[in-house]
């Protein structure tokens, strides 16, 4: 007898349906595997054996075929486990009077027949009810991250003897009660910018980077509390929607790195490592294309800390996804398209030493040595970071009132304040935030009086600047003006957005 | 082609392609009683007794057999390139080199005309303070309406001293290599320019790399041009300290502007005042001492707020934007701006981090 059991496959964050059959039929006992399955299918033939010996189920001795259709896709991981078990069931009539024609089964098997959650749920729940599913049975241990789908009927199995009986009616599972999406407003994150003693310049500069989704680059010498102002960043970014939490989900949920909870709720903050590589970063693996961490990072921070370090390929790769807001990594195996819309946010020392520009450290490096520190961040990748801030630290004696700044949330009201500027601003035209204007836009939504115009001009004389460094300066007036509520940039904007630039080079 | 007598072929014949150090060649000069003609008819005679160290051939251009052809052979090289040679026996080599260790030979690129014209040194260490460097640049650009400004070509104050006098094309720079080089190598566009609108000077062949001792031979040639120098940075033990040495050694005056105590990089410009260097804060201080007139400053147009930051900022000197904030009763960001308003006006500067100085 045939069987017919649907399955998903991933790839990328796309579900794809995959039709496990299997015929029981009479003759030598055997068993195959084929349509394209990898070691971790082939493996599984073992695991579906025991689990079903130790689930006081059958094993056929005949001889059995397992197909998987469509047969030109890879199948990979041990996600079929579960569809496996139960189509060799039906097959060998073991589960009469069943009803599994619409049912996806998703879970892999243990030795002794418990199921083992998957990596990937989420984006395969989405994908298949998409594709008009509506019934699924997922590990338990599943259970959270599937709670969020809405309108399907999901059964959490501990176990597949527990699946059995609830397919043949002996025990039913109870179907998981779905929850409603709630914008996390009660999530701690355990940074908050009211532990941030003093930098007033600094903290108005990432409540300016997030309000207008610029990427930021802080310079100042160790110590000074880059890191720990990087960490506030994603404390004041606005509340991650329904949408996007799914998205950050999915990606989340491929990488196999979902906490607790399900669903993220909290914006990511991912701070690889500057000996990390560039398929680290952008993604990628022999035979399943992995998210790297600018996908990871997507909707949240990506943190790169000591930006100089890093390798300079592995900082290249990041221009295109910093512009197009997703990667693709392109493999033998396939071509795969992950997002990577994050904000970045980079740290540096302004010299090797550390000590440059301090007011009473000694800088011992010469100015080559300089030089070539801060060439190994190219200039295109500097032209994609508009706002860029020294961070120094001020002895305590120098500040003598409380300098106890406010709390993330009050930052987070006016950051939420000039994002809703923006979206009325930029309705129908496709970008959210003022940080994605191109040259167009600047034109249509940046005009500049002729006061303000002027100033520009002065500062492109005084300061040496570069014809990139005006349409960053401008679209940074344009946040503040934001932030200002104010319809117009007036040259205070203009100002504020020239004093965030770095001391100029040797 | 520029015609040049037989004395200054001779001249630049011994300084081009001999191969000789430039003390070498001012001895060789001596023994020939100040005869370059004479030298360069007999100068195996002259070189023997002269030059004891054994060398293993001298200096050839090309594949050279006779001084003649070697001559020959250098004006063709500095004619292709633009280059003109004043010697020591040339009417318009520059008088108050005279009395300064002179070199035999000038080796120049751009306008010839500057050497007559009285002449001002600005040097500065390589790591001069961004502050210094503003000031510097300032001081250079209202000092070359009056002076032709000398300096050389490196980061830090000579490089501020350029971006002054640039503009009016005032400008000498002395480099430490040949023409044909360039130190530091990434000064090439900037070079470009100084042979463009200024003047390059050099006494050593086109071709010669930097040598060890270099510097200090070129520093006696910035000093030696000038009737004063100015020094805007230097540390301890700075070699800017040599170019002031030297021009007191030629009885030039010497200039330096004031440093905090304890900043390193003006340690050196503080030991100058202490000895009697003339102090400078303005350009008008340096005006003064020759007899000229600083031009009037232009009316500052300032906002209410912008005359506030910049009074409390002159108090103090230099200020963190958070303590100057904090002391104007305004959010730092406001402040930002105010400072980046003084910055373009150029009444104030970024010092380093987020600390501004006035200008």
């Amino acid at each position: 007898m045939i069987a017919k059991v649907i399955c998903y496959a991933l790839i990328g964050l796309e579900g794809v349906p995959v039709e496990v059959e299997t015929d029981v039929n009479r003759g030598v006992p055997a068993y195959e595997m084929v349509g394209l399955p990898d070691t971790a299918v082939k493996e599984s033939k073992e695991r579906v054996r025991s689990a079903l010996k130790n689930s006081g189920l059958l094993f056929p001795m005949n001889k059995i075929t397992v197909n998987f259709a469509p047969a030109d896709i890879k199948k990979e991981g041990a996600s079929f486990d579960l569809a496996i078990a139960v189509s060799l069931l039906k097959a060998s009539e073991q589960l009469i009077g069943a009803d599994i024609s619409d049912t996806v089964f998703l879970g892999e098997l243990a030795l002794n027949g418990d199921l083992r959650p998957i990596a990937g749920l989420l984006p395969i729940l989405i994908s298949a009810k998409a594709h008009g599913f509506t019934r699924f049975v997922i590990p338990a241990a599943n259970a959270k991250e599937a709670r969020f789908l809405g309108g399907a009927e999901i059964y959490p199995a501990e176990s597949l003897s527990a699946v059995v009986s609830h397919l043949v009616g002996a025990e039913e599972i109870a179907p998981l009660e779905m929850v409603e999406y709630a914008a996390a407003s009660g999530i701690k994150y355990s940074a908050d910018l009211k532990f941030v003693k003093g930098q007033p310049i600094a903290r108005r500069a990432l409540e300016v980077a997030v309000a207008g989704g610029h990427n930021l680059l802080m310079v100042g010498p160790p110590g000074t509390g880059k890191t720990m102002l990087a960490r506030c960043l994603p404390t004041i970014m606005p509340d991650l929607s329904f949408d996007e939490a799914l998205e950050i989900t999915k990606i989340h949920s491929v990488a196999g790195i979902l906490d607790e909870e399900g669903i993220v709720t909290e914006r990511p903050f991912r701070t690889p490592h500057h000996t990390a590589t560039t398929v680290s970063m952008c993604g990628g693996g022999n035979r399943v294309v992995h998210p790297g961490e600018i996908s990871l990072a997507h909707g949240g921070v990506l943190f790169l800390d000591e930006l100089p370090e890093y390798k300079r390929s592995t900082l290249e790769a990041l221009r295109q996804p910093l512009e197009d807001g997703k990667i693709t990594v392109s493999r033998a195996g396939g071509t795969y398209t992950y997002p990577a819309r994050f904000m970045l946010c980079a740290s540096m020392n302004p010299c090797p030493c550390g000590n440059y520009g301090s007011a009473n450290l000694v800088c011992t490096c010469t100015p080559s040595e300089i030089r070539n520190y801060r060439k190994k961040v190219s200039g295109p990748l500097l032209d994609r970071i508009d706002l860029q801030v020294e961070v120094d630290n001020i002895s305590y004696d120098d500040l003598t009132a409380s300098s106890a700044g406010e709390d993330s949330a009050a930052v987070k009201e006016r950051v939420n304040e000039a994002r809703r500027i923006q979206r009325t601003r930029f309705a129908g035209s496709g970008l959210s935030v003022n940080a994605a204007m191109g040259e167009r836009e600047i034109g249509e939504f940046c005009t500049l009086s002729r006061e303000s115009e002027k100033i520009l001009r002065d500062a492109f004389e005084r300061m040496h600047l570069s014809a990139r460094a005006r349409a960053r300066i401008i679209k940074v007036s344009r946040t503040i003006a934001d932030l200002d509520m104010s319809e117009n940039i007036l040259p205070k904007h203009v100002f504020e957005a020239v004093s965030y630039r770095l001391q100029e080079k040797l | 082609m520029t015609a040049y007598t037989e004395e200054e072929r001779a001249l630049i014949w011994l300084c081009a392609c001999s191969g000789l150090e430039v003390r070498e060649c001012c001895t060789l000069f001596r023994a020939a009683d100040g005869d370059p003609v004479k030298l360069f008819r007999e100068f195996e005679k002259f070189a023997g007794p002269v030059i004891k160290k054994e060398r293993n051939g001298l200096y050839k251009e090309g594949n050279c057999q006779t001084r003649e052809e070697e001559l020959s052979a250098a004006l063709a090289h500095m004619e292709r390139c633009g280059y003109f040679a004043v010697t020591a026996v040339s009417a318009d080599f520059p008088e108050p080199l005279v009395y300064a260790d002179p070199p035999l030979v000038l080796f120049g690129q751009g306008r010839r005309e500057l050497l007559k014209r009285q002449m001002f040194c600005i040097v500065g260490s390589r790591t001069t303070p961004s502050w210094a460097f503003k000031l510097g640049t300032a001081l250079s650009e209202a000092l070359s309406r009056e002076f032709v400004i000398v300096t050389g070509l490196a980061e830090g104050g000579d490089l501020a001293a350029v971006r002054g006098a640039l503009g009016s094309g005032n400008l000498v720079s002395v480099l430490p290599c040949g023409l044909d080089e360039c130190y530091p190598a990434d000064h090439t566009e900037i070079k470009r320019e100084i042979a463009k609108k200024g003047l390059l000077l050099s006494e050593r062949p086109f071709a010669e790399k930097v040598r060890p001792g270099a510097f200090q031979a070129r520093n006696r040639i910035l000093a030696g041009l000038s009737v004063g120098t100015l020094v805007l940075s230097a540390g301890e033990k700075s070699g800017t300290l040599i170019t002031a040495g030297k021009a007191l050694q030629y009885g030039r005056d010497v200039f330096a502007i004031p440093y905090n105590p304890g900043i390193v990089q003006g340690v050196g410009c503080n030991n100058l005042i202490k000895a009697g260097a003339c102090l400078v804060s303005g350009a008008e201080d340096i005006l003064a001492a020759y007899g000229k007139e600083a031009p009037s400053a232009a009316p500052e147009g300032l906002t209410e707020d912008e005359a506030q930051a910049l009074s409390v900022l002159r108090q103090e000197g230099e200020l963190h934007a958070a303590v100057l904030a904090e002391k104007l009763g305004k959010p730092a960001f406001e402040v930002a701006a105010i400072l980046s308003s003084l910055e373009l006006k150029g009444l104030a500067a970024k010092s380093g981090g987020n600390r501004y100085a006035i200008v």
